[in-house]
């Protein structure tokens, strides 16, 4: 009896193991997959002295740049590009009040947008601008098509005064932050 | 990108779909030959035997600790980023791991010495593969998610990434050799004949952006990365020159890498078998105690170095004169340099994965004269210290093998059950990692000199096999003779 159970006992497992299924799989969901990462960098940083933007004179240009710059206008980058937001900050400890402007310009030097800031003298805030790209904000494809970006300080006060703080100066620092369709 | 993603996911899920390496089954199973390459100390009863070259020994095994197939691909109308979303980047860390193993005999011999009739002697070839990849769980969340929003701060292991894989042919010698009726050793020399290997286990850095001194992000990146090919790039040009031959000149290389032509190696296995009393014995084995020299078409690929990066900087007045327009392509190649991606052909060594096996067995219910009566050569036969002599075995056995993030261990219990001279039948209950349900089942038939035997774990699995985290199946003919035929 006991023989005869195990022989049925095992007969009937390989019996199961000979009729192993599977679920039906739809391997072509991957094709589905969305990969969508959002990508952080610093873009730019200014910084200038006081003792600088004098040198320049009243009213005068204190830096003038072109600089290049093909981050977005990568194809690889520019394809994958879904949306996303540059932010400025700038902060002026000095005694000036400061005008801050930054071309976009394309390949053939061209302007295609201007991001102009003009902060007071020695403000109690830091300023922020956040500019976005893509659906409901400015187009992508002026990232797109940006080579190269001028800078361009402009002093708005005098040539000689100067800030009681330790250390005066006027930064300007940018970041993107950026959703890419990887897959 | 989408090809590539498609690829690098068809190929985890597909490589543990087909293979993985405990063989806790065929382990001490006495009566099928093939369990001498798991303890080359096992008690051996016949008098020779000639493994079905090709068909004596096929083992294919897979696992998954984390993810299956069926969590990602059954038909469920579940959108598939949710699921990859929800049952990989949520859930499966980096000690979860895809694992799979294949093992093909090509010959197995065993024969009795005639003047030392305790010493059993095997040789033959067999070609295995073994691949294991690590979940890089950091590294796959810099792709999903990126390095911004909530990942500010956050630092991304690059030491996640930890992949190994090999096919090998191996040539081995073994001698058993029975030295009292309480005690069986055996050893088995082993030359490995390396078709390819690759491994990229020694990883280290991370990736982090956090806020910058200056500028509102620092970017800081930290890489010692390295990945080990041999005989990889071999195959991968006759592949990419697509030259209307590439057929026969896979077939060509694979051939020569087979034979020698290739990496090569050494290495040995040992085990024992202690009779504690006529119905209780203990076992133990340890295999694969050995290293390649990969000399052959070695192509090593690396990333080091330190960088950091807020962006294009400019300080004034210090950088006042510096009338450069291409701050960002100097940027761009400063990393470049800071981070250099090298290729050189410097010969390795790798370790084959060790794995050791470790068992204590009870026989029950006497059951008459043994299979082996006739064998003649009055080796592991006779009165209450042959095991064969009993119908019933129940105990337990410890399996572990050093893989590249440590060791991985098994514990299983087993039951084994003679019915007559041509039936054996063994059940196992395996606790792992991948498993808690593991069921495994074996049969050994005996019909007259042929052998046959099939064994498949975790049967319980069966109903659904792409949702099983675990599974093997290995099947094998040999004849054997315990007498002068």
């Amino acid at each position: 009896m006991k023989k005869l159970f195990f022989q049925v006992l095992f007969a009937s497992i390989f019996i199961l193991m000979l009729s192993s299924c599977t679920e039906e799989q739809d391997f072509s969901q991957i094709d589905d997959l969305s990969v969508t990462p959002t990508l952080a960098s610093g873009i730019f940083y200014l910084e200038s002295d006081e003792e600088t933007i004098n040198s320049a004179g009243g009213f005068g240009t204190f830096y003038a740049q072109t600089v290049n710059f093909d981050a977005f206008n990568e194809a690889y980058v520019a394809e994958r590009l879904l949306e996303g937001v540059i932010i400025y900050e700038i902060e002026n400890t000095t005694s000036k009040r400061a005008d801050i402007s930054i071309d976009f310009l394309d390949e053939s030097g061209t302007p295609i947008y201007q991001e102009t800031f003009t902060v007071e003298a020695n403000p109690t805030e830091t300023f922020t601008r956040e500019v976005t790209y893509g659906p409901g904000g400015l187009s992508l494809s002026i990232l797109t098509n940006t080579s190269s970006f001028r800078v361009t300080g402009r002093n708005l006060g005098d040539a000689t005064s100067t800030s009681t703080h330790p250390e005066p100066k006027i930064s300007l620092s940018s970041a993107a932050e950026f959703i890419f369709r990887l897959k | 990108m989408r090809g590539f993603l498609k690829t690098i996911l068809i190929a985890v899920f597909g490589i543990s779909s087909i293979h993985a390496q405990n063989r806790q089954l065929l382990y001490d199973f006495n009566e099928i030959p093939q369990a001498l390459m798991l303890n080359p100390g096992m008690k051996t009863s016949q008098r020779w035997h000639v493994g079905v070259p090709v068909l004596s020994g096929l083992f294919f095994q897979a696992s998954t600790s984390g993810v299956t197939v069926n969590d990602l691909f059954a038909n469920d109308g579940v959108d598939f980023t949710t699921k990859v979303q929800e049952r990989v980047l949520d859930v499966m860390t980096r000690r979860d791991d895809f694992g799979s193993t294949s093992q093909i005999d090509g010959f197995n011999i065993g024969f009795r010495g005639k003047n030392r009739p305790d010493d059993y002697y095997s040789f033959g070839m067999y070609g295995e593969m073994d691949i294991i990849s690590y979940w890089p769980k950091d590294l796959a969340l810099l792709a999903f998610e990126g390095n911004g929003g909530n990942n500010i701060g956050r630092s991304f292991d690059l030491g996640d990434l930890s992949l190994r894989g090999e096919m090998v042919n191996v040539f081995h010698f073994g001698i058993n050799r029975k030295v009292s009726n309480t005690l069986t050793i055996g050893a088995r020399a082993k030359l490995y004949s390396s078709i390819f290997q690759f491994q990229s286990i020694k990883n280290s850095g991370s990736f982090r952006t956090v806020e910058g001194q200056n500028n509102m992000y620092n970017s800081i990146i930290v890489a010692d990365m390295q990945l080990q090919t041999s005989g990889v790039k071999g195959f991968y040009d006759i592949i990419d020159a697509d030259t209307g031959t590439t057929r026969k000149d896979l077939t060509s290389l694979f051939t020569e890498r087979v034979l020698l032509g290739g990496s090569l190696g050494l290495g040995f296995d040992a085990g024992f078998t202690h009779q504690l009393n006529p119905q209780t014995s203990i076992t133990g084995s340890i295999l694969d105690v050995g290293f390649i020299y990969n000399s052959n078409d070695v192509w090593n690929y690396t990333f080091e170095g330190a960088t950091s990066t807020e962006g294009i900087t400019v300080f004034l007045p210090e950088d006042i004169d510096n009338v450069n327009n291409d701050l960002w392509q100097d940027l761009v190649d400063e990393i470049d340099e800071a981070l250099p991606h090298g290729e050189n052909q410097s010969g390795y060594i790798s370790l084959r994965p060790v794995k050791a096996y470790g068992s204590i067995r009870y026989d029950f219910g006497e059951g008459g004269r043994s299979w082996s009566e006739n064998c003649g050569c009055a080796i592991n036969t006779g009165g209450g210290s042959n095991s064969d002599f009993y119908r019933n075995s129940v105990g337990g056995q410890l399996y572990m093998i050093k893989r590249p993030r440590g060791i991985q261990a098994a514990l299983t219990g087993f039951y084994q059950k003679r019915l007559g001279r041509t039936l054996s039948l063994k059940t196992t209950y395996t606790v792992d990692k991948y498993s808690f349900t593991n069921i495994g089942l074996g049969l050994n038939l005996q019909a007259g000199p042929v052998n046959f035997y099939v064994l498949g774990d975790n049967v319980l699995s069966y109903g659904n096999i792409a949702d099983s985290h675990y599974a093997s199946l290995q099947f094998g003919f040999n004849i054997i003779s315990w007498n002068n035929n």
